[in-house]
Formats: C-alpha cells, sequence, structure tokens
C-alpha cells in the first residue's frame, strides 16, 4: 500500500520511463504520470483514435460475417458495440435483414415515394432490392441525418414493412461532405456512449473520452489528458480518500434540498392542525395559524385547552429532535465551509498550474539561465497543490459524516490531528509557490537565492505529499490503526512529527 | 427535386386517386382548395367496434418537406381514446420520425417512411380505433379506463359516437 501511495504522490523517474515508451509521452502525459500510478486500466480516446477504433470493429464485423459495412455499422450500433453479442445474435436470428425480397426488373419502374416512372438502371435499393429512385433515396438519408440524430445509423429501407439496414451504405454513396461528417459525429457518439467501458470525460468543454479497460481493478481514478480527474464508477470528481457512496450523500446534501429540509425542521413548527411550517417571529407564545387554529408554541396544544405547559412530559422528544436539528445545520455549516474553500482553492489552483506551466517555466528558464529540468519543480508543486486540495475537501465530507458517532473520540482525534497536520503543510506549500515565487518572476537575483528557494520548494511538496498520503491511507483504512492498538496512532503521529522536523 | 413541389405534386396526385378511387371507410379532401398541405378527412367508426356509427374528423397537416417527414394529425370532432391526446392530437408510431423513439426501431413497419401515403396513415387510425395501444397511451385517463373500468370507457365513447352523429 505504501509503495503504491508513493506512486501516488511522487514523480518516480521510473513511472515516466514507462510513460513515453508507451507512447505519445508528451510534456502533458508525463505529467499526469506524477499523479497517477493507474494509467493501465484506461485509455483516453482522442477524436482520430475513436475513427480508427469503430472503423475496425466495423470492418472486422464486415469481414467475418461477410456482409456491407453498412450492415455491419447497424448491427454495431443495434447491439452496444459489442462483437460477440453481434455474432451471437447473427447466428441466433434465423432471420437475417439481408435477405433480397425483391426481384429486380428491368425497364421502367413507379418509385413508391415520389410516383415517378423511372429507368431501373437510376434506381437504387440495398440488400433488400426495395428500388426507390436514387433522388428519393438522397433525400431520405440526408432527412434522417439531419433528424434523427444519432438514429440515422440504424435507418432501414423506406419500405414499411422492410428491416434491410440502409443508413451507412447509402450515405456513403449519396450523402454530402457535411452530412458525411455529421454521421461520422453520430458513429463516435454511438461508438462511446453504446457501450459501458467507455464514457466521455465529464470535464465542461472536453472532447476527449475514456476506455476503461479491466474490471474489478481497485482504482477507479482516471486523468483525462484535459487534466480532470474523475471516478469512474460514480463519474463525479475523484474523491479519495471516500467512497463513492459517501460523495453522492453529501453531494445531495449540499445541493440544498436537503439542508432547507433542516433549516424548516430547527426554525418552524407545524400547526398542529393544518401542519403548514410556522416561523416564529414574534414574542408571544399564542398562536395564530392561517388556518385560524390557536395553539401554544412551546406545546403545541390547542389554545383554548392550554394553561400550562412548564411541567416536563412526553412531548420532550419534540423538542429536542428540533435542538439536535440546530446543532446538525451549525455542524454541516462549518464542514461545507471548509469544503466549499478548499474547492475554491483547488479550481484556482488549477489554473495557477496552466499558468505555470505555459509561463513561468519558460520565464524562469530565461531569467535564472537554468534548464527546463531545473524549474519543473514549480509545476510538481502546483500539481500536489490540486490533488492535496481535493484530498482535502474531500477529507471535510469524510469529517461530516464520520463525527456523528462519538463513541469513537480516538478516531475522531486522530483524524483531527492528521487532517490538521496535512492541511497545515498544504497552507505552507500553497503560500511559498504563490507569494513567495513572485519576486523570482520578476528579475533576476543572487542564484544562491533562487536554488534556496527551489530547495525549499521541492522539499514543501514532498513534505505536504508526506503527509497526505498519511492522511489518506489512515482514511481509507478507516483509521483501522486505533482500534488495533493506540500504539499506532502513537507511531502515526510519531512520523508526522518527524515530517515535521524535516521542515525546519 | 424541389422538396415543396415535390411535396405538392404528391399530394396532388394523392387528391387525383382518392377522388377517383375512394376508398371504404372515410373521405378525404382539402380543407381549403388553395392549400394542398391541410387536409381534412372524415373516418367512420369501424363496424365492430366502440366507435361503430360515428363520423369523426380530423385534419391532417403535411410539412413542406414531406414525404420525408410525416404529417400531424388533429381530430376536431370529440374522441375519447387511449392514443388521442385531450386536444385531439394522434399519436400513433408511423406519425413519429424515427428519431423520436429512444427504444425504437424495433418494428420497423411502425416508424414513418416516404412511403406512406394519405390512404396508408387514415388506414393505420382506423386499426388504431379498433385496438388501442395502451402502454405508451397519449391519454393516460381514457388508457386506464379502457384496461379497468371498460364500462365506463364504452359510456364515454358512445357519447362520442352520438355527438358525431348530430354534428353531421
Amino acid at each position: 500500500m505504501d509503495s503504491e501511495e508513493e506512486d501516488f504522490y511522487y514523480s518516480s523517474g521510473d513511472g515516466e520511463a514507462e510513460e513515453s515508451a508507451e507512447g505519445g509521452g508528451d510534456e502533458l502525459e508525463s505529467d499526469s504520470a506524477t499523479i497517477s500510478h493507474h494509467r493501465k486500466n484506461y485509455t483516453i480516446l482522442k477524436e482520430e483514435d475513436i475513427r480508427k477504433l469503430h472503423d475496425g470493429d466495423i470492418s472486422t464485423v464486415a469481414n467475418v460475417l461477410s456482409v456491407s459495412r453498412g450492415v455491419a455499422c447497424f448491427l454495431l450500433c443495434k447491439n452496444n458495440w459489442s462483437l460477440s453479442t453481434v455474432y451471437n445474435e447473427w447466428f441466433a436470428d434465423d432471420e437475417k435483414p439481408l435477405e433480397t425480397v425483391a426481384k429486380r426488373k428491368s425497364g421502367n419502374q413507379v418509385c413508391k415515394i415520389c410516383y415517378e416512372s423511372v429507368v431501373v438502371e437510376n434506381m437504387l435499393s440495398v440488400a433488400c432490392g426495395h428500388l426507390f429512385c436514387s433522388d428519393c433515396w438522397k433525400t431520405y438519408i440526408s432527412t434522417s441525418i439531419t433528424k434523427d440524430g444519432v438514429g440515422c445509423l440504424t435507418l432501414r429501407c423506406p419500405e414499411p414493412s422492410c428491416k434491410a439496414p440502409a443508413g451507412l451504405d447509402m450515405a456513403e454513396l449519396l450523402a454530402t461532405a457535411d452530412e458525411k461528417e455529421k454521421l461520422n459525429k453520430y458513429l463516435i457518439r454511438s461508438y462511446i456512449e453504446g457501450n459501458r467501458k467507455r464514457k466521455w470525460c465529464p470535464a465542461p468543454g472536453c472532447e476527449f473520452s475514456v476506455q476503461f479497460n479491466s474490471d474489478g481493478c481497485d482504482s477507479y481514478d482516471v486523468v483525462c489528458d484535459c487534466d480532470y480527474k474523475f471516478c469512474w464508477k460514480c463519474m463525479e470528481e475523484s474523491h479519495r480518500p471516500i467512497d463513492c457512496e459517501t460523495v453522492e450523500k453529501w453531494v445531495k446534501k449540499s445541493s440544498c434540498d436537503g439542508e432547507s429540509a433542516t433549516w424548516i425542521l430547527a426554525y418552524t413548527k407545524p400547526c398542529p392542525k393544518c401542519h403548514k411550517s410556522i416561523e416564529k417571529n414574534q414574542g408571544c407564545n399564542h398562536m395564530t395559524c392561517r388556518c385560524r387554529h390557536q395553539f401554544c408554541w412551546t406545546c403545541l396544544a390547542s389554545w383554548n385547552k392550554h394553561n400550562q405547559c412548564n411541567q416536563y412530559s412526553v412531548g420532550k422528544d419534540v423538542i429536542e429532535k428540533r435542538e439536535n436539528a440546530k446543532l446538525g445545520l451549525q455542524r454541516y455549516a462549518h464542514y461545507y465551509d471548509r469544503w466549499v474553500s478548499n474547492d475554491k482553492s483547488m479550481k484556482l489552483a488549477l489554473i495557477d498550474l496552466s499558468r505555470a506551466r505555459a509561463e513561468h517555466v519558460g520565464l524562469l528558464v530565461r531569467v535564472h539561465g537554468e534548464s527546463e529540468g531545473q524549474v519543473k519543480f514549480v509545476t510538481e508543486a502546483w500539481e500536489q497543490i490540486v490533488e492535496c486540495r481535493r484530498v482535502l475537501k474531500w477529507t471535510y465530507a469524510y469529517g461530516y459524516y464520520m463525527d456523528t458517532d462519538t463513541t469513537n473520540s480516538a478516531k475522531v482525534s486522530l483524524f483531527g490531528y492528521l487532517q490538521g497536520q496535512a492541511e497545515s503543510a498544504l497552507e505552507r506549500l500553497h503560500h511559498s509557490a504563490e507569494k513567495e515565487m513572485e519576486k523570482f518572476l520578476k528579475a533576476e537575483c543572487a542564484s544562491k537565492d533562487f536554488s534556496d528557494f527551489r530547495s525549499k520548494l521541492a522539499m514543501l511538496t514532498g513534505v505536504t505529499g508526506n503527509y497526505f498520503e498519511n492522511l489518506v491511507s489512515a482514511l481509507e483504512n478507516n483509521l483501522s490503526e486505533v482500534q488495533s492498538s493506540s500504539d499506532k496512532s502513537q507511531t502515526a503521529k510519531q512520523e508526522a512529527h518527524r515530517n515535521e522536523e524535516a521542515l525546519i | 427535386m424541389a422538396s415543396a413541389s415535390q411535396a405538392s405534386l404528391l399530394l396532388q396526385k394523392q387528391l387525383k386517386d382518392l377522388c377517383k378511387n375512394p376508398v371504404d371507410g372515410f373521405s378525404a379532401g382539402l380543407l381549403d382548395e388553395s392549400n394542398l398541405f391541410e387536409w381534412s378527412v372524415t373516418i367512420i367508426g369501424p363496424p365492430d367496434t366502440l366507435y361503430e356509427g360515428g363520423f369523426f374528423n380530423a385534419i391532417m397537416s403535411f410539412p413542406q418537406n414531406y414525404p420525408n417527414s410525416p404529417p400531424t394529425v388533429r381530430f376536431t370532432s370529440e374522441i375519447w381514446h387511449p392514443n388521442v391526446y385531450s386536444d385531439g392530437k394522434v399519436c400513433i408510431s408511423i406519425l413519429h420520425p424515427p428519431g423520436d423513439d429512444p427504444n425504437g426501431y424495433e418494428l420497423a413497419s411502425e416508424r414513418w417512411s416516404p412511403v406512406h401515403t394519405v390512404e396508408s396513415i387514415v388506414l393505420s387510425i382506423i386499426s388504431m380505433l379498433s385496438s388501442p395501444n395502451d402502454e405508451s397511451p397519449a391519454n393516460v385517463e381514457a388508457a386506464k379506463e379502457w384496461r379497468e373500468r371498460r364500462d365506463d370507457f364504452k359510456k364515454k365513447v358512445s357519447r362520442c359516437v352520438r355527438r358525431s352523429q348530430e354534428m353531421m
């Protein structure tokens, strides 16, 4: 586990070598290798890759079944682009969509769409043999491409009872260049969206897609070439160390519905008669609802029977529930604020990271006469910051859901300790990368200063990575160290102390 | 072929054919003699169905790119049927462009095809009257009644039939 973690946070020389050996090892890819070690579970597909892949699948099916490419494409679209399903269906189903049902005559024939009499030589059909004039075919295809969306790939012969596929073959013959381009876009869409192993990168504006290659592997984290990092399983942003279910719960909760419910519970009471929620905005406890029912705010009993309610009675749990809700709301606000602020920091850091890549590296090379390799520590620092902000953010969701079980105070305090350490290390790193960096961008300065800064920032990057590594592995083990023996949590603390010393 | 003129030629031809050789079960003509794209159709309630004896008027509106896109059909007579919206619009699969139905293309014969004519559309509507499809109803109330309280359904339909006779 530990070594895996290390790969996760540090740029290890080996990893990068592998990366470039895999091909396409350009600047961006080797950068993302610093963040992820699970490169082999998935492939990032760009448009031209997808074209090659679906073209390959279509050709394979066309060859194996000896059908036209259009029929192969039709079958693949219908069967989620799974070759084995296509073959199974094909050999199981006696009713092939290909049989020639209409005999070709010579001379003239009336086109059943436009009712013109046309020389048979000027008419077309797909495998079924139903003839229509080429003008009608053309509009048929073009209407389908403009109106049916992905459906144009599974277009059939216009003859109402005929099942023969007509889409791709006829389009290749008759469609305009624009229409063909559109059709190609739909092919790509169908190829990605039709199969469970492929998905679009969920980042806004990103046009890449991902093919996930192995099922049942331990990590679902995917780093797209656009730098967005997401979870394959739930398609939310990457959320280590917490699981998809907690993320879903948290996201739902923060999307306000749940929260206004808590607010209503905390600050209003339902009218005992019509059950509408009432917020008390005046001092007296004699309430008159809009439904004209009168009652006591404190005990909710009808006012005309009301005498006193100062003595304890069974209704107390209602009040307790309300108090709890009020406290719960405050607690939630605490975690939510921190989640939001780390989310914001992360997004800003992403901007800083791309600026560091695009401008600062070049600038530092020019100003300080260093090689690119020597100023790489800047981008590495920003990558670390982005990653840590994300992790930190999710640990606040973790904290919110963990705290509820207050019986385990040792876990709570270990979590608080690890999170606190990690957070302050990250603040130091973030500060240094943001503020101390500035003067080195502006003007030349003593090369010693710059090399001091380099070792400081690189060290902060490493140390922060360490802290977060501890935090993530502790949380992913559900802080089990506490249960097995309290010594271990001591060890964790000691280790953390060592890190701290390294800082000084 | 410019599509609007193709559409009018086709509709013109169908109008002529239908005048020369009327088809049992319905009559069709233009709503306004100068406009080939709006048809007025009277459908006779098919025998041995709940709609028997009724005369139901409908307007068929063709798009400029007919026959590449389907027309819409709307009953102007009151009609109670699972596949007719409360505003009279008819909802049958052959009037849907194939792209509409996300699970579609299962039955090739059920989608719109440029081969369809006024005649084949009206014949589909007549068959819809005799066998409602309550799986994807346009009028949920009617579908529920047809399934669960057939007597109430019958009563409503016969009222429509009576009214349609009075209007004639």
